[in-house]
């Protein structure tokens, strides 16, 4: 019985079935040879060697969370880069979010990280202040072309130890066909408020058949919670590393969603938690269950090929009903980081800026990981982009002079922090404390969560 | 020659033996720790090295990323006030107390009907040991998911009766008890045990008793139920000892989070989140020998307590 079973072992096999089985017999012969050697010294740790070949092939291994769309898309771009630097092979690790971030800590500690990692703005402090991720200012990456502050994102102490990937925007996604069954009109997105979302989702719960909602709950993710605080004037995390709202701010945010959860805007508590599991293809919006949904906007095309539709994003509601209240900011979707224990620091650094600069990366990855930082990629693969990915390139720009300040960058232990939040939703939505209590705990436990 | 008769006879020979059997003898051993080297590295490789490692752990604090730093007792002391390893232990105290014992009720049970020399015996044997074979297994896990959910097998079954039933494992309230479910109908393993164990109870004991007129439920309470307590006592000790470890169950059919609201947090789910998940590896380590406590205590008390009811007819 497998003690720790992750999803991403599979996928990662699955992964490495197209390439040759020869070379992969070998590696695997090798990794055995070392792991006898290693269990002969009797040394816990079995050295992560990268292995380099007779030839002077260098092999680099590039891990990443996503579905299956963005695996065909990460494989086109590795089969690009592999065209130009024959002497370079990538090969693909790749899993589900929930398990990426288990697995990668235990190989980070046991000296065995992936030379490419995809990064998480969460956890990037963490890692990068424990000295785990490589300075990439140090070595031969382009950033002139980069949109300035989704480059300074990936700055810290230690220097320049992510590259941002995509730029991102947290959106609420519209289902036009749930609206239509329901016959309730989609809103004006510049001008609603709180309040009228949650009189539409309730609308659309009661004019849909049994199991449809009008919305997915927030509050499973602290993106939500981000642009909450934001518009009341507060946010999540304070630029020297400690949270940036009072447990009644985070209170509100819980009360009101009690208040959608009783007009039956939202899923019940027992469908919001079996949601929470439940991959990107499954949800409640790719299925139908939803007629709206939070989700970060490089998500919609994903969704729009799941749902087999139309999607609309919207932007938020707000309190006041004006556009330029939705305190909405570009984030980094993800970093391009490289390991500080890699082996061969140059290759790694030449993959990242191929990813980064290269136009033939950007006609493979397209939008997947947000819009591309890249002012010339973005330029140049405007016209291979889907209907989906024009629509989330429009997005970002339209709501380019409605953002808010630049938030601060989490903390670390920022990583714990989701996990607190969504434990607290369903003790809210199961009615097992009260919004002002949860919102005490909830802060108390994030308070010592990023203290640490 | 068989392996057993060889051992015998070599046994046999011990003590007399001349000097030129002595270097035989001196050969089979070298032989058999060559055999056995496999199993003796991975012993001290693969189980003892790290159980080593994870005893200085415990005192440390380590964050998988960097180099553990000596903090004594301090782990230790962490865990008095950590309301969630509180609540990790409290269910799983809950799934040990209540999945045990039913779980041995019901495979009793099912060996008694069994024993009564029904037609096709292999043939139900085999079915009803099937799920011990799959219960701890990620697709059982994953299928019990499917049944319990909210728009699952169940609910869709109550439905036809006009029932609304919860959502079994994304309702606090039932979470636990239906992973407690999954633990019980996984009844096979002991009751292959219980079975055997009903073989070996001599028959003389019954045509006895049916002579002096005891009834069904007397013979089951003064002759099956003694002759049988040291089989219960084996599958007690055994089935609790596992109990306290287990994780996949819960680590599937919560997602990985011991949810909802911490109600099917299990005190090996919370080690690991702690260790994998928050980068608190000493914690966790710390965390693990206090379960290997815990468990010894249980172990212990199980045997100390067997005196006064374990009956060994000899």
């Amino acid at each position: 019985m497998p003690l720790f079973p992750r999803p991403a072992s599979a996928a990662q096999q699955n992964a490495g079935a197209p390439t040759s089985g020869a070379s992969r017999r070998n590696r695997k012969a090798g990794a055995v040879a070392a792991a006898v050697a290693a269990v002969m010294a009797l040394s816990a740790c079995g050295g992560g060697a990268a292995p380099q070949n007779a030839d002077g092939t260098v092999e680099l291994r590039f891990s990443w969370w996503g579905g299956d769309k963005r695996a065909q898309l990460t494989q086109e771009a590795i089969k690009q880069f592999e065209a130009e630097n024959p002497k370079i092979k990538i090969k693909p690790e790749f899993g589900d979010w929930s398990g990426y971030w288990d697995k990668l800590a235990t190989q980070v500690a046991a000296n065995d990280a992936p030379d490419i990692i995809q990064m998480d703005e969460k956890y990037i402090t963490e890692y990068s202040s424990r000295g785990a991720l490589l300075d990439l200012s140090k070595y031969d990456i382009d950033t002139s072309k980069l949109d300035e502050a989704a480059l300074n994102a990936g700055k810290g102490q230690k220097g320049l130890t992510g590259i941002a990937a995509g730029i991102n925007a947290a959106t609420i996604l519209a289902n036009p066909k749930v609206f239509e069954a329901a016959g309730v009109p989609l809103p004006d997105d510049t001008k609603w408020t709180w309040d009228d979302f949650g009189r539409i989702a309730s609308e659309i719960t009661a004019k849909s058949p049994k199991g449809t909602y009008g919305a997915a709950a927030y509050g499973t993710d602290e993106a939500s919670l981000g642009v909450w605080l934001r518009q009341n004037g507060k946010s999540l995390y304070t630029s020297d590393g400690k949270l940036g709202f009072e447990p009644s701010d985070v209170a509100e945010w819980w009360a009101f969603l009690k208040q959608l959860s009783q007009k039956k805007a939202v899923p019940s508590a027992s469908e919001v938690v079996e949601a929470e599991a439940a991959p990107l293809d499954q949800s409640g919006l790719a299925t139908g269950k939803n007629g709206m949904a939070f989700w970060w906007s490089n998500q919609a095309p994903a969704l729009e090929k799941a749902s087999g539709g139309d999607l609309k994003i919207l932007r938020f509601p707000t309190k006041t009903g004006k556009a330029a209240d939705t305190e909405l900011w570009y984030k980094a979707s993800q970093f391009w980081s490289a390991s500080s224990r890699t082996k061969h620091p140059q290759e790694t650094a030449k993959f990242i800026n191929f990813l980064t600069n290269n136009v033939k990366a950007g006609e493979a990855l397209l939008a997947d990981r947000g819009v591309y930082p890249n002012s010339d990629v973005r330029a140049a693969i405007q016209p291979k982009l889907t209907p989906a990915d024009v629509k989330v390139v429009n997005f970002i720009d339209q709501i380019k002079d409605e953002l808010g300040e630049a938030p601060a960058p989490p903390p670390k232990g920022a990583g714990a922090i989701q996990e607190i939040i969504k434990r607290y939703t369903s003790e809210v939505l199961f009615e097992r404390l009260s919004p002002v209590d949860a919102g005490k705990k909830a802060t108390d436990e994030m308070k010592s969560a990023i203290s640490s | 020659m068989s392996a057993i008769s060889e051992l015998s006879s070599i046994t046999r020979r011990k003590g007399k033996a001349t000097a030129e059997e002595k270097k035989a003898n001196k050969r089979d051993n070298k032989a058999a720790y060559i055999f056995l080297l496999p199993w003796l590295v991975g012993l001290g490789a693969i189980t003892i090295g790290p159980m080593l490692m994870s005893l200085y752990l415990s005192f440390t604090d380590y964050n998988l990323l960097q180099p553990p730093e000596w903090t004594g007792l301090h782990n230790f002391t962490r865990m008095l006030s950590d309301a969630r390893l509180h609540n990790s232990l409290r269910v799983t105290f809950t799934y040990v107390f209540v999945g045990v014992p039913l779980q041995l009720g019901v495979a009793l049970l099912i060996a008694l009907v069994l024993d009564k020399g029904l037609r096709g015996l292999p043939f139900y044997r085999s079915v009803f040991y099937l799920p011990s074979l799959l219960g701890g297994s990620v697709a059982v896990a994953i299928l019990w998911k499917q049944i319990f959910g909210t728009t699952g097998l169940v609910n869709q079954v109550l439905a036809m009766f006009g029932i609304q039933g919860p959502g079994w494992i994304s309702d606090p309230s039932t979470a636990l008890g239906s992973i407690i479910l999954l633990h019980v109908w996984t009844f096979g393993a002991p009751m292959i045990i219980f079975l055997a164990g009903l073989r070996q109870i001599p028959n003389m004991y019954y045509e006895a008793a049916k002579v002096d007129g005891a009834s069904t439920l007397q013979q089951f309470w003064r002759i099956t139920l003694p002759m049988l307590s040291p089989i219960i006592f084996f599958n007690l000790v055994l089935q609790i000892i596992g109990s306290f470890q287990s994780f996949t169950q819960a680590f599937i059919v919560s997602g990985g989070n011991g949810g909802p609201s911490d109600s099917t947090m299990f005190f090996t789910l919370y080690l690991y989140q702690k260790g994998f998940g928050q980068f608190d590896m000493g914690y966790a380590s710390a965390m693990a020998w206090v379960l290997l406590l815990i468990i010894g205590v249980f172990t212990a008390i199980n045997f100390i307590a067997s005196k006064y009811w374990v009956f060994y007819d000899d």
